[in-house]
């Protein structure tokens, strides 16, 4: 997420851009919806309502965790939001216009998840906006999803705003080999001429009373132009929404599909292969046997699924070779040490607790230039963005793919002012 | 208050001697009470190498251990053949010269002789005799030893699963008659006049408390023995060892391969069901048997160790790490390996406390035989008479036929992966497993790829076999153990036992929770490499979006 949104915002400037990645990184793991920021300050029963919005939310984290990319960046935060609209306006197909609070969905795992935008067959799922009776569809046919669990997250958040629920039995998934089927087989055969109207109409027969959504797994289509989610809406007469999903994932792919969708229609040129030979803006490097010689470097290489962090004995930046500096808790300012330390000093027993070891990355400063050991600036041209900036755990803090948009918007903006004229 | 219950013999711990004499004393026709505090299996049994081999270790201290350990693996591939599996060893002959001096050549002839002593014991287990490789011929079987090895030996050992072998040892027991109480634990004894006559129980999850009247009290708390004796005003006096094996994500060489430490200890890397297991430490361990974590200093011990034969291990994925603590007869002096693998029987009754008795040492590859000694003991002091054991014939629960993979996997259209992994836990209950998806197809759904883990199974084990935690069935099917860490299956078993089980959402949430906690206590330690990139994912679903 960060590399494309970083590319088409260096593209927007006019500049030539090449995306070189190895593979598609974890956008395409991911559930499928946006979370930037949630509020730090409230506590679980605070009314959802009551909460700060995803702007302001971000402030908080800003000033509660010493180390995060919001705090770093803590001087820049007025732009967070346009770097939202932007990226969800360059995937506008896909994704829903953010409101600027943050939207309630549902998980597989019975809890609601904070989003500042999701995918439109993700919006009329939204907890704090069901006025009536929300309906959880348990399809008859698959064990993967129990909508009992699913349905139990907003009958927790009941006090907070969230809507009566009913879980809805459908003989859906019935056919022959469905219940053997994987997500994605399962997202594919609903696309089918027909598929979706049937469900649709099935569900009619079965709505419970003040029905005003009714709730299915994440497996609404695997292209949005099949337009799933509406077609079960029209014929069900009721507004449908997919919750998010866990891995594997139907909306994950989307997104990573749309974003590469966007990247070729921008007109980012996109290499794909190992990078080697890479000593740093100016001088060209090898991607996937082709020279690449680019004035600005934004590198977006993700933490560990996206390997532009890893740990082989001690803790490295594997492209450049730049150090591992920032962490978080007790690892929150610069250290030396930290990269060399062992699994089990940058880790703690009990698993909820911050994680250094996961929390690993670049330091950055406030223009995203990566740090070396002494806080120098490593190269005016070299930026960094995303899961590879440390002091923020990404994956479980709420924050991944806001700092990822943010970093990769203020980066991708940088890096192209930094091309000389 | 349950009130207070009359038995026979009281057997506390249900590990794999606590379970095995709740088998043989049942099927000798006592009344039998087994309490155990936390899962069946979940101490050393559960955490030992996986192997009934038959202890060439001690043969040159203690031919008794081996000849008892190579006559009851015998009789575990009798009772139980669908857990036991064959694994071929490798002794690479290593020098650190090009050119072996002398004093290497001699060694190495010791080491041959050696090996061919333990031959001898071999067709009490069904091993084959060892053979003598020329370095060619060691490389051609096993490629990823490290050059300039001079030939190998090789050594037949039996693999087993201890997990499922004190589940099998305790369902027998019950259907014997035996009363199996797990996340039970044994409060109190109860005195009178000079004799332990009974326990008090609590069962920590439910709260329910009682007490239970016995003529026999066995104590087979392993590690937790001097500490439960010292609360109940017995002494139970030991050498515990730590011992840390290391898991990897798949099966890493073709044989097992005997390395050698720093320390010039004797370690290995075997494959084993569907891993690579590193093993093992033995050091002194004087903590909370219940707070056992691997140090950095041990997974770096064990890695350095096969790296001295096998270097390419540095690029193996190391998924977790584990450990337990053996329990071995108190001497003071000598060190951790050269301690006696030999068991007793300890009677209280000089403490006031006649009728308790408490086992210390032993090992898991003799267990039966162990068993067999208590029992026959047990039997005599409730004046008994004389009921023959018959533990090694009547097999274990799924244990009296294989059924044939291919065969089961075409008539009901289950991968034959998945079907080879059923069998290899279940036995011959294979076909009543796969009956449930007659009746439910969407039990073949696989929730484990990397152990070919079906629906279908997760649910007959909550239905038959004492789950009462998710996390119980790490050691039932080991969900949540393989590569994944749980990502593909956790959620899914989760479900599925609820459903059984008649738990809420928020009891499912909770036994997930814990479950994904016990296991990242395991991996914490060897986070590197891959791994890291499956934790960033783990804790991307569980944590991020299950909020758990």
């Amino acid at each position: 997420m960060a590399g494309a949104v970083a590319a088409l915002a260096a593209r927007e400037s006019g500049e030539r851009v090449v995306l070189a990645r190895r593979a598609p990184g974890a956008t395409g793991l991911s559930g499928g919806a946006i979370s930037v920021a949630h509020d730090p300050a409230a506590i679980a029963t605070t009314p959802w309502a009551a909460r700060a919005g995803v702007v302001e939310s971000a402030r908080r984290i800003a000033a509660t965790v010493p180390g995060h990319p919001y705090d770093v960046l803590r001087d820049r935060l007025d732009r967070l939001w346009n770097a939202v609209e932007f990226a969800t306006g360059q995937l506008s197909g896909l994704l829903a216009p953010p409101t600027g609070r943050n939207r309630w969905l549902l998980t597989p795992f019975g809890r609601a998840h904070p989003v500042a935008t999701c995918q439109e067959s993700m919006v009329a799922g939204d907890l704090a906006e069901v006025r009536g009776v929300l309906a959880v569809v348990a399809p008859r046919g698959h064990l993967w999803w129990d909508a009992g669990l699913v349905a139990s997250g907003a009958v927790r958040a009941r006090p907070l705003g969230a809507p009566e629920v009913r879980v809805v039995p459908l003989d859906l998934f019935m056919w022959e080999d469905a219940a053997l089927a994987r997500p994605f087989d399962l997202a594919r055969m609903l696309e089918a001429p027909g598929a979706a109207e049937q469900v649709g109409a099935m569900l009619r027969e079965r709505l419970p009373r003040f029905a005003a959504a009714a709730l299915f797994p994440p497996v609404l289509g695997l292209d949005p132009a099949a337009r799933v989610a509406e077609r079960v809406s029209a014929a069900a007469g009721v507004p449908v929404a997919e919750f998010l999903s866990d891995l594997p994932s139907v909306p994950g792919l989307r997104l990573q599909r749309a974003l590469e969708a966007r990247l070729a229609e921008a007109g980012v040129d996109v290499l794909v292969g190992d990078v080697h030979d890479a000593t740093g803006p100016g001088a060209p490097a090898r991607v996937g046997g082709r020279e690449v010689a680019a004035a600005s470097w934004v590198l977006a290489s993700g933490r560990y699924v996206g390997g532009g962090i890893a740990r082989r004995g001690a803790l490295l930046e594997p492209v450049l070779g730049l150090p591992v500096l920032a962490s978080e808790g007790a690892f929150a300012e610069a250290d030396a040490r930290l990269a060399a330390r062992a699994p089990g000093a940058l880790t703690v027993r009990d698993s909820r607790a911050a994680q250094p070891l996961l929390a690993a990355g670049l330091k950055v400063d406030p223009e995203l230039h990566p740090l070396d050991a002494e806080g120098r600036v490593i190269h005016d041209r070299l930026f960094a963005a995303g899961a590879v900036v440390g002091g923020h755990d990404q994956a479980s803090d709420g924050t991944g793919m806001g700092v990822a948009i943010f970093t990769g918007w203020l980066a991708g903006r940088a890096a192209a002012r930094a091309v000389p004229a | 208050m349950a009130g207070t219950k009359r038995y026979d013999v009281v057997v506390l711990g249900g590990g794999v001697n606590g379970t095995g004499v709740a088998r043989d004393c049942a099927m000798r026709g006592l009344s039998v009470l087994l309490l155990e505090k936390g899962d069946l299996a979940s101490g050393a049994s559960g955490a030992s190498s996986g192997m009934i081999h038959g202890g060439i270790r001690y043969m040159l201290s203690d031919r008794a251990v081996t000849e008892l350990a190579c006559r009851d693996a015998g009789f575990i591939r009798r009772i139980a053949p669908h857990l036991v599996f064959r694994i071929p060893f490798l002794m690479p002959f290593a020098s650190q010269r090009e050119a072996a001096t002398l004093a290497e050549r001699a060694s190495w002839y010791a080491t041959e002789v050696y090996v061919g002593t333990y031959d001898l014991y071999q067709p009490l287990k069904g091993g084959k005799p060892s053979t003598r490789l020329s370095a060619e011929e060691m490389y051609a079987l096993e490629p990823s030893l490290r050059p300039g090895l001079h030939g190998a030996v090789t050594l037949d050992e039996w693999g087993i699963d201890g997990q499922r072998l004190c589940l099998s040892n305790a369902l027998s027991a019950e259907a014997h008659g035996a009363e199996v109480r797990t996340w039970t634990e044994a409060t109190r004894i109860v005195r009178e006049g000079g004799r332990a006559v009974g326990v008090g129980w609590r069962d920590v999850l439910g709260g329910e408390h009682g007490e239970a009247r016995a003529g026999v009290i066995y104590n087979a708390t392993g590690a937790w023995s001097p500490e439960w004796g010292r609360g109940n005003g017995v002494a139970v006096t030991m050498r515990p060892g730590k011992g840390v094996h290391l898991s990897l994500d798949r099966r890493f060489s073709n044989f097992g391969i005997i390395c050698k430490a720093v320390d010039g200890r004797q370690m290995f890397l075997m494959p084993h069901e569907e891993e690579s297991i590193i093993g093992t430490t033995d050091d002194d361990y004087y903590g909370d048997p219940d707070d056992l974590e691997a140090t950095a200093d041990e997974v770096a011990y064990l890695l350095e160790g096969v790296e001295s034969v096998v270097p390419s291990i540095r690029r193996a994925r190391v998924t977790r790490a584990w450990a337990g603590v053996r329990t071995t007869l108190y001497e003071y002096g000598p060190t951790e390996d050269a301690l006696s693998r030999e068991h007793e029987l300890v009677d209280h009754a000089a403490e006031g406390a006649a009728g308790l008795y408490s086992l210390v040492g032993g090992k898991l590859a003799s267990y039966r035989a162990q068993s067999e000694e208590v029992s026959d003991r047990f039997m005599q002091v409730l004046g008994r008479g004389l009921v023959p054991c018959r533990t090694h014939e009547e097999p274990l629960p799924g244990g009296d036929e294989v059924p044939d993979v291919q065969e089961l996997a075409a008539r009901h259209g289950v991968a034959a992966g998945a079907v080879a992994r059923l069998v290899y836990r279940q036995g011959s209950l294979a076909r009543d497993v796969l009956r449930l998806t007659e009746e439910d197809p969407r039990l073949k759904l696989v929730v484990c790829r990397d152990e070919g883990l079906i629906a279908a199974e997760v649910v007959w084990i909550a239905r038959h076999e004492k789950v009462r935690r998710l996390q119980d069935l790490r050691r039932r099917c080991r969900l949540g153990l393989a590569g994944c860490g749980g990502l593909d299956c956790a959620r899914l078993a989760a479900q599925l036992t609820a459903h059984e089980l008649g738990w809420d959402a928020e009891r499912l949430r909770a036994e997930l929770h814990d479950l994904l906690e016990v296991s990242w206590r395991d991996r914490r330690p060897v986070l590197d490499g891959w791994q890291l990139a499956q934790e960033e994912l783990l804790r991307a679903v569980h944590r991020g979006l299950g909020g758990l």
